[in-house]
């Protein structure tokens, strides 16, 4: 592999000339999408930079097509589709997969679950294999189920439970939302985990896992010619299945300020604020995009700036939008205190930011260091097969993945005046919900005490 | 554009292996390697799908330099190289790397620093200018140190949050006592209180300097620049007479507890005992009996008896860490309060059964397959070839290390396994750490 460049310069000639070709060219150029007789979406992206390849299967499921008091039950059945099918057995998929050399894994959000495995270009096949027969043949046992609920109520009480930060992004999203399904975390409910059943399984299963409900994404170095009949053979006898109805209700607009507070051992006072917003295909969405790199994007974004540096008032601070989402979402700014400061002081700092946003035009160089902040984060993201499908699939869940060629160009038409009416549109306080870790250092299992407030002369 | 990976659940994904080298000859671009006058070793791979370029430079000023009682300086000055130069201010520089899309960062780990730099190729001449300049001429302004030295504090409080970190740090403050190795690369309250601007200084001075440091660049890297620009310039560093850390890594032996009190719902266990260098022969038969320990993500015997067969935890592996100087071995999980007792018995059985009985063909076909056939997926990007080159030029494994890797695996015996396992595991004598309700795990 790695050995003397004798040959380099030949090989960066024809390098140049394929790469000149492919970078000058959108995404619209280089994937093909097609589908297979089943209807299965197949949408795939050679690159051959690197001899390796992902294969991604995505279903059109995840926590917003669960039902109140049956929360967590997708990202169960992603636990659960290890399990086995007629043909392999429990415990058998990673085996099969590692002894190929490869790496295969899976993740479940609000508006999707997926599954994928990376592999050397010669071993795709494995993927199909594998892929193809648990997208219908899963063999839900009682026994494994009852195992693995186990196993996900530790994963609950490690990500979440045992997480200040993330018990107070739980906490945010169950009050910005009172109708739509984002009101429930992804990973569940303690007490619906507890109350699942191997029939709620069987029925999400059968209702969207199937070719009229899911795709396929493959990114790296294979020949398309030779995969798609390949793919065909394995994917295409599967049964179609009906879409399933992926209306959900839809969240009335905010008419005032939500607050919450969460009393919780923690060593730093927090604050998350989140606005409504719309999501692609929007056109305001790629105008927040912008905001959020004005407030967040480098060291010298204004959070970073002023909050972190100037201010001194938070050890970190961001903002995240959220472009990719299936139903419109929450526009998120937060901040951790620094020791001695309140979430108060933090959240009135927080919410100058967003009045400037409002009150001054942003200025023409910092509109344009955005922008080059988020192309170059947008040219960076390509480097990676597995980024590339992600990218791809999120906006095919969204709307479609030829969106994505849209990303660069809509940012860059964003002006001062679009900055400034987005953010008197949606960043107001009627619109926002804003939740605050208040650390609770008392009684049993409190934290070691703190220290004594910063000495002056570190404060400034 | 960020991936909201915040909203997402990811099933188990770590598959935990030591410094991964291996593979077969396609799986990276050629690999051009020079010495220049200084002593900077240069290292370049070009890759020219996509209009950047990624550059690591490893500096031999790591926490292991940290004078005692200022433990956190070499992070501390890593990081101050980004606060001003003798013609730009910090807030220049941030908004200039800001402006080119550039990320420029300066961190130290234990054994080294590293200096990373990417930036879109059209700018790649500026960037590395920029970056030459912070390594050169910082200035450490007592105010930023000052502003910095509290924001560091705050980061040690606030990783009081994170259950897992301080199990971490209980455990190799327990293995290590009072060795270069015991303390937080961050360092801790009390020494991080003392650092100032003059002892970042005359760290910089003494430490960041030429001889041995090794420059990494990867990516749509033009070779005429290349020779031209960068090469010349690199030379012509000067900087501190340091040379690669010599130190003497100690170690406590014997069974020890280290329990911490908190209000939380798992245990965090750390179990664990000294492991071995990335120097030691059997580094690659104790590669191949972790991943089957616990090192093989679903597939390891940890997995299998603590979640799979009983679903006590969502993650559990082992780990050794093994690099220039002694690493450790640590099995690593948590599980609800009442659970603690059983799982860290049931790894510690394991941990046994791996020395008593020699793994079966299947398990050791799984492994060798598993660690040479996945190589190709770990050099995919920029920045995992720049590390790897970095690594394998640190630890000097010869540029023709993945070609013998293979070999090497596939030479691994069920004995080599066992005889392994019986050298550098110890059940009998195990350091574990608990941080969780103790009167709930029964550990008060």
């Amino acid at each position: 592999m790695i050995r003397r460049a004798m040959n380099a310069t030949l090989c960066l000639f024809l390098l140049a000339a394929w790469v000149s070709t492919a970078a000058s060219q959108g995404l619209r150029q280089q994937v093909l999408e097609t589908s297979l007789s089943n209807g299965l979406k197949v949408i795939l992206l050679e690159n051959h930079k690197a001899p390796v390849v992902t294969f991604q299967v995505w279903y059109r499921v995840g926590a917003r097509n669960e039902q109140y008091t049956k929360t967590g039950l997708s990202h169960v059945l992603e636990h659960m589709m290890f399990k086995g099918t007629k043909k392999v057995g429990p415990g058998e998929f990673a085996r099969i997969v590692q002894e190929n050399g490869g790496q295969d894994n899976a993740f479940t959000s609000s508006d999707y679950t997926a599954y994928f495995e990376n592999l050397s270009s010669d071993r795709i096949d494995v993927a199909l294999e594998l892929e193809s027969d648990r997208m219908r043949n899963l063999v839900l046992r009682d026994e494994d189920f009852q195992t693995e609920r186990s196993v996900v109520i530790e994963e609950r009480r490690l990500r979440t439970d045992d997480n200040p930060k993330a018990v107070l992004m739980e906490q945010l999203e169950a009050i910005a939302f009172q109708i739509h399904p984002y009101r429930w975390p992804v990973i569940g409910w303690m007490q619906d985990l507890t109350r699942l059943t191997l029939d709620d399984l069987k029925q999400h299963y059968q209702r969207f896992y199937h070719p009229g409900n899911a795709f396929l994404v493959v990114v790296g170095d294979f020949k398309r010619e030779e995969l798609l009949p390949r793919i065909e053979r394995y994917f295409g006898g599967t049964p179609k299945g009906v879409p399933p109805d992926q209306m959900v209700p839809q969240e009335a607009p905010q008419q005032g300020e939500r607050r919450v507070s969460l009393h919780k051992e923690a060593q730093l006072a927090s604050v998350v604020m989140g606005y409504h917003v719309p999501n692609l295909p929007h056109p305001d969405a790629y105008v927040l995009e912008v905001v959020a790199a004005l407030l967040s994007a480098g060291e010298s974004s204004r959070l970073q700036m002023n909050l972190v540096r100037a201010k001194e008032l938070a050890l970190v601070a961001g903002a995240d939008n959220a472009l990719v989402s299936k139903d419109p979402n929450l526009f998120t700014i937060a901040a951790d205190a620094l020791p001695g400061k309140d979430a108060a002081e933090v959240e009135k700092a927080i919410n100058i930011e967003v009045e400037r946003l409002q009150e001054e035009m942003v200025g023409e160089r910092e509109l344009e260091k955005v922008k080059n902040s988020l192309e170059s984060g947008f040219i960076y993201s390509q480097d990676s097969f597995f980024a590339q499908a992600m990218l791809l699939a999120q906006h095919e869940i969204v709307s479609s993945w030829r969106a994505v060629d849209e990303y660069v160009p809509s940012v860059r038409k964003v002006k001062a005046e679009d900055v400034q009416r987005v953010a008197r549109q949606y960043l107001v306080p009627e619109n926002r919900t804003v939740a605050v870790l208040v650390p609770k250092v008392t009684g049993k299992g409190a934290p070691q005490p703190p220290g004594p407030a910063l000495p002056e002369r570190v404060i400034r | 554009m960020r991936f909201r990976l915040k909203s997402l659940v990811f099933f188990w994904a770590i598959l935990t292996f030591l410094v991964s080298l291996a593979g077969p000859v396609e799986a990276m671009p050629p690999v051009q390697r020079s010495v220049l006058a200084n002593g900077i070793v240069l290292l370049s791979a070009e890759e020219h799908s996509l209009p950047f370029v990624t550059v690591e430079f490893l500096i031999h000023a790591g926490a292991t330099r940290d004078p005692s009682g200022q433990e956190g300086l070499a992070s501390m000055t890593a990081r101050a190289l980004l606060f001003g130069t003798k013609t730009r201010s910090m807030n220049v520089i941030n908004e200039q790397l800001d402006f080119m899309g550039a990320a420029l960062s300066a961190d130290a780990g234990r054994d080294y620093a590293v200096i990373s730099l990417r930036v879109l190729t059209k700018d790649l001449v500026k960037g590395f200018a920029l970056l030459m300049e912070v390594l050169e001429q910082p200035i450490f302004p007592g105010s930023e140190i000052q502003k910095e030295v509290t924001r560091t504090l705050a980061a040690i409080r606030s990783g009081e949050d994170d259950p897992g970190e301080v199990a971490e740090k209980e455990f190799i403050k327990a293995l290590y006592g009072k060795g270069p190795y015991a303390h937080p690369v961050v360092g801790v309250k009390e020494s991080v209180e003392k650092l100032s601007a003059e002892s970042v200084k005359e760290f910089h001075r003494r430490f960041y300097g030429p001889a041995n440091a090794i420059f990494v660049i990867v990516g749509d890297v033009d070779p005429a620049l290349l020779a031209s620009e960068i090469a010349p310039r690199l030379a012509k560093w000067q900087g501190g007479a340091s040379t690669p850390a010599t130190i003497d890594v100690s170690y406590e032996r014997g069974s020890k507890r280290v329990t911490v009190d908190r209000a939380l719902t798992q245990s965090n266990l750390v179990l664990g005992h000294e492991g071995i260098t990335r120097g030691n022969p059997d580094y690659y038969a104790v590669t191949v009996m972790n991943y089957i320990l616990g090192g093989g993500g679903l597939t390891a015997r940890l997995m299998e008896e603590i979640r799979d067969k009983r679903g006590l935890a969502y993650s559990v592996f082992s780990h050794f860490a093994a690099g220039k100087h002694e690493g450790s071995f640590q099995i690593i999980l948590q599980t609800k309060n009442a659970s603690a007792r059983e799982a860290a018995r049931l790894a510690t059985a394991e941990m046994e059964r791996m020395r008593e009985k020699p793994v079966s063909e299947a398990e050791l076909g799984g492994a060798r397959k598993y660690l040479v056939g996945s190589f190709p997926l770990r050099l995919t990007t920029q920045g995992a070839i720049a590390s790897f080159l970095m690594q394998v030029e640190y630890l000097k494994l010869g540029l023709d290390y993945v070609d013998r890797y293979p070999g090497i695996i596939q030479n691994v015996t069920a004995q080599d396994v066992q005889r392994v396992a019986r050298a550098y595991l110890h059940p009998d004598r195990l350091i574990v750490v608990v941080v969780g309700n103790l009167k709930e795990a029964g550990f008060e």
